[in-house]
């Protein structure tokens, strides 16, 4: 307990008081007009430290979500083109079948020959389709899997099975490519064949310039094994597209989760930063009126 | 029994002068109510001898007739251990103000949470990564590597460059206060002259109130710089020691020592203790300085462990005038010079992307929360700061408030004694008129009878 109490401590408390009040108002006002309680590092350090870890994971959740999106239009450049290959391929069947019955004349035959000699071209150019640059069925070794006319020959490496990745998560990885060439094959390069898609074409283009009905019946099968290896191709591709869906829409709930801890860490509560606000003005201006009313009576006022 | 006739007339005198002397006094302190470093001066009265005067003839005993009062001194009003506490409390809130101050400053300058800040950049230069990864062999992704790296290493190294300046700023900031022009050398001087001055009075028998007055303020004055220890041997040449530095005092009687020549460290209080541990590379700036070498070496590290050839990242390292390693982070020239030669991949198939793929998945592991720990750092130093010197000030305000009440003059207070002296004054008056009057009766009118 202080005994006496003189003029200039009081004068001296009512300021520092002041003081203390305007800055009380003045953090109040920040808060408020920034909208956030966390304006520097010093407001609420561990705070700082999650906003920091969590701006740091929504950046990675914007690159996961460019990644789904470059990476299912990848897989959908490779799906389009197998679906092209396959409707071609069904379209040789049609033409194998109709010339296994025997009723085509031979003319017929040529020309369907050169029709499906056509095709085989159509399908090595569909097996060239780009996405940004990148050859979809050429793996990692940035060749181009086929002459488009010419040789059968597939043109990779060793990079050509190789998986084309995309990050979608941390520490998440989804292949977004096929390895076309085990459906294709290299046709007939080196005198054999390999009894692959190309391969089973090429044998039906000469038994159809050769018009042996019989060996076309043959090839039918042969057709159905490719056709049949191509559409498990194609529906591994389809599962990767489904894939990356389910990715995208955990990325968006994962997005939306780390927005609102963000939000509940640094944003402002503005009711209660109102209310705080409030309180905090009276107080000041409580304070500033007794700073008016300071040594405003003494006991000269009553002397005479 | 005779008494003087006189002796009444100089009784009343001396209460007269008494009471002139203390509505002065009074006047003096009403004067300096509002002087901060004003101690209220009060005068001590004390019975003047008594007369001894021959017994009377009945009792045979002496009797001692009083002669009034004497003004036997003016003092003033303060308690020494209020201004031990007052100065320790000085010392402790000026160097927690100093750090608060340097701190805000290095906090200042880290740019959290903004997008001109390194934890951004560094997102922003995972995810140019990982576009690289989606388009190896694009020359446009490659690119946009070499300039989201380039912003993040400028971003980075300013952050190193300002703290490192802040660094040297506080090495200034203290040699210019122990500086022989400097704040404390200038105390120091006044201080020794004072005491010169006020040693002479004291042997001439005097109490010179407004040399101690000042003193006293010059030693407060000096107590924000460093801890002030003084001993009074009793005849005013005071010694006293600065920052912790018990060999040799700064004043030592009348003559004063260079303040250079003081052993000050981290541990002398005040701004200059705070100032040698903000300048020193074991001081909080010098830590943030090393935190940011190491996260330097750990991004340079990760990075460069996945793109080997070359290495992506170069560091360079100095020791800065305060003893303090700063590093710096710059791209490798020959990939900042031509962007085509990053590769996605170490592979010989263009195609691939498990070096950018690699680098990519480095968002949010050891080199972020590297970083983000830092900043929490800064924050968590600064927030201490800030509240030990919220506390540091209130503490002071109480101990100055205790020491107004003891030291302080209070207008009611005065105004109190100003009627009692005042009163004093008047009675004193009435007894000297009364006394002459009596005078005046055995003067003028004794022995007139029937005149």
């Amino acid at each position: 307990m202080i005994g006496r109490v003189t003029t200039l401590m009081t004068s001296q408390t009512t300021l520092a008081e002041i003081d203390n009040a305007a800055q009380r108002v003045a953090n109040t006002q920040e808060q408020l007009s920034s909208g956030k309680k966390i304006n520097q590092a010093s407001d609420d350090p561990y705070g700082m430290g999650v906003v920091l870890n969590v701006q740091g994971q929504l950046g990675a959740l914007t690159a996961y979500d460019r990644n789904i999106t470059d990476g299912t239009a990848y897989a959908q450049a490779g799906q389009t083109a197998m679906s092209n290959i396959s409707n071609i391929v069904q379209r040789v069947r049609e033409l194998v079948v109709s010339g296994a019955n025997g009723s085509n004349s031979s003319t017929q035959l040529s020309a369907d020959a050169s029709e499906v000699s056509q095709l085989v071209d159509a399908i090595k150019q569909e097996a060239n389709t780009q996405y940004n640059g990148q050859y979809v069925f050429g793996g990692t070794s940035g060749n181009q899997p086929y002459t488009t006319t010419g040789s059968d020959a597939f043109q990779g490496n060793s990079g050509s099975s190789g998986s084309v990745t995309r990050l979608i998560g941390p520490n998440t990885t989804v292949q977004v490519n096929v390895d076309l060439s085990s459906v294709l094959g290299s046709g007939q390069t080196g005198g054999s064949g390999d009894g692959k898609l190309l391969d089973t074409l090429r044998t039906v283009l000469s038994d159809m310039n050769n018009g042996d009905t019989g060996a076309l019946s043959k090839d039918l099968t042969k057709i159905d094994t490719n056709f049949s290896s191509l559409t498990t191709l194609q529906a591994s591709l389809g599962a990767t597209s489904d894939r990356l869906q389910l990715a995208s829409s955990r990325v968006s709930d994962l997005n939306l989760a780390d927005t609102q801890v963000l939000s509940n860490t640094q944003d402002a509560d503005m009711a209660q930063t109102e209310i705080n606000y409030s309180t905090e003005q009276v107080a000041y201006q409580a304070a500033l009126k007794a700073g008016a009313n300071i040594v405003q009576s003494s006991l000269m006022d009553f002397l005479k | 029994m005779t008494i003087p006739a006189y002796t009444g007339m100089e009784t009343a005198l001396r209460g007269l002068q008494a009471a002139q002397m203390a509505i002065d006094t009074t006047g003096q302190n009403i004067s300096n109510a509002n002087n901060a470093n004003y101690t209220r001066q009060v005068v001590n009265l004390s019975e003047t001898p008594d007369l001894s005067l021959p017994a009377s003839s009945a009792s045979g005993q002496t009797l001692q007739l009083g002669q009034g009062v004497d003004v036997a001194s003016i003092s003033r009003i303060r308690d020494q251990f209020l201004d031990i506490q007052y100065r320790a409390q000085n010392s402790s809130t000026s160097s927690s103000n100093t750090t608060t101050t340097l701190l805000t400053q290095a906090q200042g300058a880290l740019a959290e949470p903004s997008s001109g800040g390194v934890s951004e950049q560094l997102t922003a230069f995972w995810n140019s990564w990982s576009d690289l990864a989606n388009a190896p062999t694009s020359d446009s992704a490659k690119q946009n590597v070499v300039e989201s790296a380039t912003t993040l290493t400028d971003t980075f190294n300013s952050v190193v460059s300002q703290l490192s300046s802040l660094q040297s700023q506080a090495g200034t900031q203290l040699s210019s206060l122990t500086a022989s022009n400097g704040p404390i050398q200038n105390d120091a001087n006044q201080i020794a002259t004072l005491n010169g001055q006020i040693s002479k009075a004291m042997g001439a028998g005097q109490t010179p109130n407004d040399l101690l007055d000042k003193r006293d303020q010059l030693l407060d004055n000096l107590s924000q710089y460093g801890n002030v220890s003084v001993s009074d041997p009793g005849n005013g040449l005071l010694t006293v020691n600065f920052g912790g530095d018990t060999s040799t005092p700064l004043v030592n009687g009348a003559s004063a020592n260079s303040a250079t020549s003081l052993a000050l460290s981290t541990t002398s209080g005040g701004s200059v203790g705070a100032l040698e541990s903000l300048s020193g590379p074991s001081g909080q700036i010098g830590s943030y300085l090393s935190s940011l070498s190491s996260f330097a070496s750990t991004l340079s590290g990760a990075v460069n462990a996945l793109h080997t050839n070359p290495p992506f990242f170069t560091t360079s390292s100095t020791t800065n005038a305060q003893g303090s390693t700063t590093t710096t982070l710059a791209v490798n020239p020959t990939l900042a010079a031509d962007a085509s030669q990053i590769k996605a991949t170490a592979t010989s198939n263009t195609g691939a992307n498990e070096v950018a793929l690699g680098i990519a998945q480095l968002a949010g592991g050891t080199v972020d929360h590297n970083y983000s720990s830092f900043v929490s750092k800064v924050g968590s130093d600064l927030s201490n700061a800030t509240s030990t010197q919220n506390t540091a000030q209130s503490l002071l305000t109480a101990i100055g408030n205790q020491r107004q009440s003891v030291s302080g003059v209070s207008l009611d207070e005065e105004m109190t004694n100003l009627i009692q002296y005042q009163r004093a004054y008047q009675a004193s008056a009435r007894v000297m008129t009364t006394i002459d009057s009596t005078l005046d009766q055995l003067i003028n009118h004794t022995g007139t009878v029937g005149l």
